[in-house]
């Protein structure tokens, strides 16, 4: 009776540390991101970037093995995706988010992830000031200020000191024409007329007659990635207001690969701020677009959805072989991202120490043809930008 | 024979009011098996907490189209109402809920009783184009005044104090289930007082025969704008819920898409019954989230098609076309 | 002076448009009393095939055209006989909701055969770009808009005023009942009536690919615009389409210009106005 009890207790001991171990040896991730509706493309290619990423890079950082838990946000809708974070986290128990995109989205999760402590990558929303609503934020995207402030002195450096603003009418368009103009202003440009242009907008015949009557030397847009920027670029194009001799400056979104081909030759000559090309002349960043292609395809193109994913899992991997052999910790995952530097395909970025916000190089681009396909060919680097 | 003991001999009027006034045995079940999903464990609650709040949206609106035949694109303009005006409470610190949930339902309630005097004399397409005008333009509104409402980024600062100073709104959503449920039951509970009282015959009678119902001497115009009130502020209320729950207010609460899933919801539930909206949404919100995790890409053609199916083979939605099998079966 | 007149023009292009886009709708509103809210997909089907015919079959643009107009006109003539048939005579809300159906599934399709993206689209040189006309720098496209829009509506009005086809079809619009009575195949006529008006609304999206861009979620975007127009201009009746179309594109494009705080919701403004003042529309006529 007594070995019967001790060798069932001895199996039960060995049977318990066999199962804790395992449960040390797997991790859960969340992967938050639209897949359906007018962000599928964004879906796609986070897809695409994680499984190469995991083809490279293996499957268990540190020791613990990733699971992704991938749902869709369908888009910006805080109402399922505060749901889907509360069930991911929870239920699922992941303990690290990669998401959710957009800036509504993201706001929607912060006081989740805060109180059930899991360290939330930002890879799709550019707001300033989001970071600081959760010490488990940080980012891998932009922040507005990065991509609205760098054309102001470009454009006055040039001498097209009198530029007019377009902007989407909408809070992150709002934002962008607050920081462009007080840019312009102090660099000693001048604002000769600004407009903002509702979201549903199929006609921009009108916007573009205001513009040419008030004789800019340049067109500053801010329109978000799809159908406004499609519609703004070719409608600049259509009206002859490009061919008139006005510089058209825009924010990267109108020109991201992803939906620039559906702009077609209207695109070229528009100069750009952005954090990532295809174009990026670097070693890294030129096997990465081969790997890319070869196992994902020529399409969908590689947009900055695809590189913010990708650093968000260089992040997430850095920070898990640091923490090799012992159980996850949130916070020192969070101190060991902060003020973290590394080399992304994109160029060199850095965490914030302070504050986990990103500071990256800000290129300006222009759009050309480069055998036969459009891209955007990198003209001017700002280096480590910061993100006020 | 009556006998000396009975207490009043009841009118036939009053008896038909007492006879439809009984609770069946599926909708004990119904509101039983609602309260008994909490204590399962690893229930999805935060999803059934949205289903219950979507079930109450679609409640209110069938009070309008359901019982009163008057059909709105653009119902979700009082749930945004409602919405909003618990979130402006909480940013400016009236955080206690159950009283904001009333000043929002209010709030909802009164704007819709304008809306329904200003419809009045409105039927049909006209009508239909109104009721969606009017939520596009306070949609358009909200949406770009984003100094005011936060535009698309959504209210910040929402605070909502714990329900009855106790309950925490805890990240499981055990607290927004048994609040919303509260909510809901109750609001439930006067919208089937109403429908089974004379003011509801009167509402029927003139979804039916208005003409009718003039000669009947029933104040048919002031009754439209009573129904109209008493939808909106329960639409409003379901609003207010969604905030309180969520901490969380966006122009996406007054959309259009919100205005058609609801009518969607409600039609696939059935109309006139008060449980279809609650069964439309059960039906509509799982699927979604089932269809959704399948095909991402593709869930929109099999939604499509559950639509088309259902208008064309079980019109009147799912409630009363069980009800009629069940009579069938009854009979056999 | 000159751009009042520019953004007056900009203005009747995009009407014309809208016109073009509204017309089957209003045609089969008023003559079935059927809501076809589908016509939106029958738009989005018509551009993705004039993208279709001039990428893989590098058919020109302009022969593309009448091809988009016969097989979308095919198409929804098929519609009609296999579902749109058997609901004549539901209530409105049925229709709008079965259509609504249709008009996911639609989306769903196109995105399995097309995928999500936008798609490019280009039309020839000579349609692209300004050109002087009496002083005025006007877009082609834009001119090549009013034009066309400015002739399928005479051909219309024309067609339904003079021809004998046009009279049948009058005459199951006012009274189906004794337009049968009188031994006119109303069934026909119907199916026929509803292929043109499809027809028209894929030369719409052909017409429109260029302007507005064609994707799967094009249907969803210019819904309301389409319910707007028939609304407001009147159900049945082609002359109001195109004064409803042409308000609406002016109205639109005049305040974006003179008053662009203002912005979109201009339209809705009109829309409930107009409801509220004419619920049958400008030039609706009650039933």
């Amino acid at each position: 009776m007594r070995t019967l009890t001790l060798s069932l207790t001895a199996a039960g001991l060995v049977l318990g540390l066999a199962t804790h171990a395992n449960a040390q040896d797997s991790i859960k991730v969340g992967v938050l991101v639209g897949y359906s509706g007018i962000s599928s493309l964004s879906g796609q290619q986070t897809d695409a970037a994680i499984k190469l990423f995991q083809k490279r890079y293996g499957e268990a950082p540190g020791g613990k093995k990733i699971e992704l838990i991938r749902r869709d946000t369908t888009g910006p809708n805080p109402e399922v995706a505060k749901r889907l974070v509360q069930e991911v986290v929870t239920r699922d128990k992941a303990r690290i988010l990669i998401g959710p995109d957009f800036t509504p989205n993201t706001l929607a999760a912060a006081p989740i992830v805060t109180e059930a402590k899991i360290p939330t990558m930002v890879i799709g929303a550019a707001t300033t000031g989001i970071i600081e609503k959760s010490p488990y934020f940080t980012r891998t995207f932009f922040a507005t200020p990065q991509q609205c402030k760098p054309l102001a002195p470009y454009a006055v450096k040039n001498n097209w000191k009198r530029v007019y603003v377009m902007v989407a009418d909408f809070a992150p368009g709002h934002d962008c024409e607050k920081y462009y103009i007080s840019t312009l202003t102090e660099a000693g440009g001048t604002v000769v007329g600004n407009v903002r242009i509702p979201l549903s907008n199929p006609e921009f015949s009108a916007y573009m007659q205001r513009i040419k009557d008030s004789k800019p030397d340049a067109l500053f847009i801010f329109m978000p990635l799809g159908e406004p920027s499609i519609g703004a670029l070719r409608a600049v194009n259509d009206s002859g207001l490009k061919a008139s001799g006005v510089k058209i400056l825009a924010v990267g979104d109108t020109t991201d690969e992803t939906y620039v081909d559906a702009v077609g030759d209207a695109a070229l000559g528009t100069i750009t701020t952005g954090i990532y090309s295809t174009q990026h002349d670097s070693a890294m960043n030129k096997e990465f677009v081969k790997d890319f292609e070869a196992l994902n395809g020529k399409s969908p193109r590689i947009g900055w959805t695809a590189i913010a994913i990708w650093d968000a899992f260089r992040l997430a991997y850095d920070g898990l072989e640091a923490q090799s052999g012992s159980s996850f910790d949130p916070d020192k995952f969070m101190a060991f991202v902060h003020g973290r530097s590394f080399e992304s395909p994109r160029g060199p970025i850095t965490i914030d120490k302070a504050t986990g916000d990103i500071i990256q190089n800000i290129y300006i681009r222009r759009t050309d043809k480069i055998d036969g396909v459009l891209q955007n060919v990198e003209i001017a680097t700002l280096p480590n930008e910061g993100f006020k | 024979m009556s006998s000396l003991s009975d207490p009043a001999p009841r009118l036939p009027g009053q008896q038909y009011f007492a006879s439809i006034a009984r609770w069946s045995p599926g909708e004990i079940i119904f509101w039983a098996a609602l309260l008994a999903v909490f204590f399962v464990p690893d229930a999805n609650l935060p999803l059934y907490g949205q289903i219950v709040i979507w079930g109450l949206f679609a409640m209110s609106l069938d009070l309008l189209l359901g019982y009163r035949g008057i059909p709105s694109m653009g119902h979700a303009a009082f749930f945004g109402i409602g919405a909003y005006t618990a979130g402006y409470l909480g940013k400016f610190g009236w955080t206690e809920p159950i009283s904001g949930l009333v000043l929002a339902a209010l709030v909802a309630g009164l704007v819709g009783w304008l809306t329904g005097r200003v419809i009045q004399r409105v039927s049909g397409i006209a009508l239909l184009m109104v009721t969606l005008g009017l939520n596009l333009i306070l949609y358009d509104i909200v949406h770009r005044q984003s100094e005011l409402t936060g535009g698309d980024d959504g209210l910040q600062g929402v605070v909502i104090a714990p329900v009855l100073g106790l309950f925490r709104f805890d990240i499981f959503g055990r607290t927004a289930y048994l609040y919303a449920l509260a909510v809901t039951f109750v609001l439930f509970l006067v919208a089937r007082a109403l429908v089974k009282s004379p003011f509801g015959l009167a509402l029927l009678g003139a979804r039916e025969n208005p003409r009718r119902m003039i000669t009947l001497g029933t104040p048919i115009e002031r009754d439209v704008s009573t129904v109209f009130a008493i939808a909106s502020a329960m639409a409003g209320a379901a609003g207010a819920l969604l905030t309180q729950t969520t901490q969380f207010v966006s122009p996406a609460t007054l959309s259009f898409q919100r205005s058609a899933d609801v009518l969607v919801i409600l039609i696939i539930g059935g109309t006139g019954r008060l449980y279809g909206g609650f069964i439309g949404a059960i039906v509509f919100l799982l699927l979604r989230d089932w269809l959704a995790a399948l095909s991402p890409v593709y869930w929109y053609f099999w939604i499509g098609f559950l639509l088309v199916i259902v208008v064309a083979f079980f019109r009147r939605g799912i409630v009363p076309s069980v009800e009629t099998l069940a009579q069938r079966l009854r009979r056999r | 002076m000159t751009s009042v007149l520019t953004v007056l023009f900009n203005g009747v292009a995009y009407g014309m448009l809208l016109f073009i886009m509204s017309v089957g709708l209003s045609v089969t509103m008023g003559m079935m009393n059927f809501v076809n809210l589908a016509q939106a997909s029958f738009s989005m089907l018509g551009g993705y095939t004039m993208v279709a015919v001039t990428q893989k079959f590098g058919i020109p643009f302009l022969a593309s055209l009448p091809i988009a107009f016969v097989v979308v006109g095919i198409a929804s003539l098929v519609l009609e006989r296999l579902v749109f048939r058997h609901f004549y005579g539901t209530d409105d809300l049925t229709q709008v909701l079965l259509t609504i159906g249709l008009i996911f599934m639609s989306i769903a399709i196109v995105t399995y055969f097309w995928g999500s993206t936008y798609q490019q689209v280009s039309v020839p040189a000579w349609l692209t770009g300004q050109q002087e006309v009496l002083g005025f720098t006007l877009e082609r496209y834009r001119m090549f808009l009013v034009v066309v829009g400015g002739a399928l509506a005479f051909v219309l009005v024309f067609g339904l005023e003079r021809t004998r086809f046009g009279a049948i079809v009058r005459a199951c619009v006012d009274n189906n009942r004794v337009a049968r009575a009188c031994g006119l195949n109303t069934q026909l006529v119907f199916a026929l009536t509803f292929a043109i008006g499809g027809g028209l609304a894929g030369l719409a999206g052909a017409l429109s690919a260029n302007l507005l861009g064609i994707d799967p979620n094009f249907p969803l975007r210019y819904l309301v615009y389409l319910l707007i127009v028939v609304s407001v201009g009147g159900m049945g009746t082609i002359s109001g389409t195109l004064i409803a179309g042409l308000v609406l594109g002016v109205g639109d494009v005049a305040c974006k210009y003179y008053v662009p705080q203002i912005g979109g919701f201009v339209i809705y403004a009109i829309t409930v106005a107009v409801m509220l003042w004419r619920p049958h529309g400008l030039l609706g006529r009650r039933a």
